[in-house]
């Protein structure tokens, strides 16, 4: 069994049906039930998972590990990306995006973080982490005629590739302390070194790594992309990114300091608590003052960042247990706001707060949903996110951590003020006529110039003319099954994980232990 | 044999002049070089490593194959948005391109 192909049976299926969407594709503009076949992918995956679940071990010179840990990654991913493509099938429709070229780009991304999460080799670690990064980058920048698409692709691209260098040359670094890129060959080298906190070499080697992840999850020195790649990328994608890259990156991130560096654990604990406090204050703080709510949800994923790099810098089972049940409802809360974002996008023409404005009325059940997806953020009961916070803060003062689970608290108070802020947009608000090109507040998106219309003509932009702006303008294809379908999962998993944690939390206690 | 310690002094400068040259240029093909530099600097070290530490352990080399391999998809993707970018504006200076602000 040692060399089959069995353990890699999830990420193969999904290579096999990302090239299949690429093959159908081919050569015809309107192929019906692409997204559908697209959508099977990481279905196929989830089966294969089910079957290679029953093998755990190493495989293919240990370059492959199937432990709980890289299940349940395997398992985030896999319903991300499928909430991802659900999210995505309404929008492809409306904006000038190749579907073809973007599903596969989705599914390939997705091989590329089940892979990371799936391997105890820096080798592996990299070249999913890569297979990921070229693939957000491509997508990033997918709707080709609009600027701020191809700047956000531009920024995300130049910043990552620079840091990805930096990663590699502290993995280059921590290669010639140790001798080997095998995560838990570095721990039992590591273990031998005596001046831990002197050695200059493997500062640098554990500060240049740090400072890879911490880009991929937005931490604050390395957080500057966030926003406007949040912002200008294809919302799908800014759903992809805060969920499926994040969740990837933390499980390389966690692999690599709990089985690579825990004998480092004095280098970079203090330095990592810093930059959660520093993390969540300035996320939050930033995002109080946001007009467009893509951006906002920019800041407001940076500031999760903070929180769910708490239970990393406690580093106690319990606390990376924490941290999964946090990204397990993470998952799905964000999911949910950009799915309601799409379809009050598709309605009102424009991603700005303001075009909130009377949704409770317009549309009780998307608003209702949206206001419950918001509490799970903030960490209200009776939602997952409450309880995964409860779990961090838990694990926090178990290890008498203690002011950094106040810091915690402190910032998720911060943080109910700009979600109230649309809240209260969608309630309290007067339902105002308002024009979407007024609405849409200089964003090049949703108005762009006549002349760039009639050469593209994409619905959306097509109906922007001000005889429609005078009143709702009426949805130009009726609104879309996909999105409801994907509310309605992430809202039942969501209340789920908060109503009835024991199952799932026995489940990432397990995960947790790396075995 | 040259010393190790010559070779890691090397490839720092050869990486501190690749992140100087991508934190301080402003045309993004200039920026694309200087990471081709940082990349470079880490297949050094890991040539030297390999070299000096583990002679006959295939480690490094492989690692240097790796590196390369996927520089080169990321220089074709970053060359393609740059592409996208030139068409669009007639220039390729970052500080240019700032509608998203906020």
């Amino acid at each position: 069994m040692a060399t089959s192909l069995l353990p890699l049976l999830p990420q193969l299926l999904l290579v096999l049906f990302a090239l299949a969407v690429l093959l159908y594709d081919l050569g015809n503009e309107d192929r019906p039930g692409l997204g559908s076949l697209a959508m099977l992918g990481p279905l196929a995956a989830l089966l294969g998972l089910g079957i290679v679940a029953g093998h755990p071990g190493e495989y293919w010179g240990r370059m492959l590990k199937v432990d709980s840990f890289s299940l349940f990654f395997q398992l985030l991913t896999y319903a991300g990306t499928f909430l991802v493509i659900l999210l995505s099938r309404d929008y492809v429709e409306r904006q000038p995006i190749h579907r073809g070229e973007f599903y596969t780009l989705i599914l390939l991304a997705g091989v590329g973080m089940s892979v990371m999460a799936s391997s105890a080799e820096l080798l592996m670690i990299y070249v999913g982490l890569e297979l990921m990064s070229l693939s957000s980058y491509a997508l990033v920048g997918m709707i080709k005629r609009q600027d701020q698409s191809i700047e956000a692709a531009l920024k995300y691209y130049l910043m990552g590739a620079v840091t990805s260098a930096i990663l590699l040359f502290g993995i280059s670094l921590l290669f010639g302390i140790t001798g080997t890129t095998y995560l838990p060959d570095i721990a039992s080298a590591l273990a031998l070194t005596k001046d831990i906190q002197g050695n200059l070499l493997l500062i640098a080697a554990v500060v240049f790594v740090l400072a890879g992840f911490g880009f991929k999850v937005s931490l604050v020195p390395l957080h500057m992309w966030t926003p406007d790649v949040y912002q200008g990328a294809p919302t799908p994608i800014t759903a992809f990114l805060a969920v499926g890259s994040k969740a990837a990156a933390f499980a390389g991130f966690i692999r690599l300091l709990a089985t690579g560096l825990p004998a480092a654990v004095s280098l970079w604990q203090p330095l990592l608590a810093l930059v959660a406090v520093v993390t969540m204050t300035y996320g939050n703080m930033t995002a109080l003052a946001q007009t467009n709510m893509k951006r906002m949800m920019g800041y407001s994923s940076i500031a999760q960042a903070g929180y769910i790099l708490t239970g990393l810098v406690v580093f106690t089972p319990d606390s990376l247990a924490a941290t999964l049940y946090y990204l397990l409802a993470y998952l799905f809360m964000n999911i949910g706001v950009f799915a309601c974002l799409i379809w009050v996008a598709n309605q009102q023409e424009s991603e700005e707060i303001a075009a909130f404005r009377g949704l409770g009325q317009r549309a009780p059940f998307y608003a209702v949903s949206l206001a419950i997806f918001f509490l799970s953020l903030v960490g209200i009961p009776p939602t997952g996110g409450f309880m995964g916070k409860f779990y961090l803060f838990f694990a926090a003062v178990q290890s008498h951590y203690v002011w950094l689970a106040v810091v915690m608290v402190i910032n998720s108070v911060i943080s109910l003020a700009y979600y109230y802020g649309v809240v209260r947009q969608m309630w309290l608000e007067p339902c105002l006529p308002a024009a979407p090109g007024a609405a849409a507040g200089g964003t090049s998106r949703w108005s762009m110039p006549a002349a760039r219309a009639s050469t593209s003509t994409p619905p959306a932009a097509a109906s922007s003319t001000p005889e429609k702006a005078q009143s709702w303008p009426e949805p130009t294809k009726p609104a879309s099954l996909a999105l409801g379908v994907a509310v309605v999962i992430s809202l039942l998993l969501v209340l789920l994980l908060g109503l009835y944690p024991q199952p799932f939390f026995e489940w990432v206690g397990k995960a947790a232990l790396l075995g | 044999m040259i010393p190790l310690g010559y070779i890691l002094g090397f490839s720092a400068l050869l990486f501190g002049l690749g992140l100087y040259g991508a934190l301080t240029r402003r045309n993004a093909i200039r920026m694309v070089m200087s990471i081709e530099l940082m990349l470079n600097a880490v297949n050094v070290n890991f040539l030297a490593f390999s070299r000096y530490l583990n002679p006959g352990d295939p480690r490094g080399s492989i690692w240097a194959i790796f590196v390369m391999t996927v520089a080169a998809a990321e220089v074709a993707l970053g060359l393609a948005i740059i592409l996208m970018l030139s068409r669009r504006q007639d220039d390729i200076d970052v500080d240019k391109v700032h509608s998203l602000q906020g």
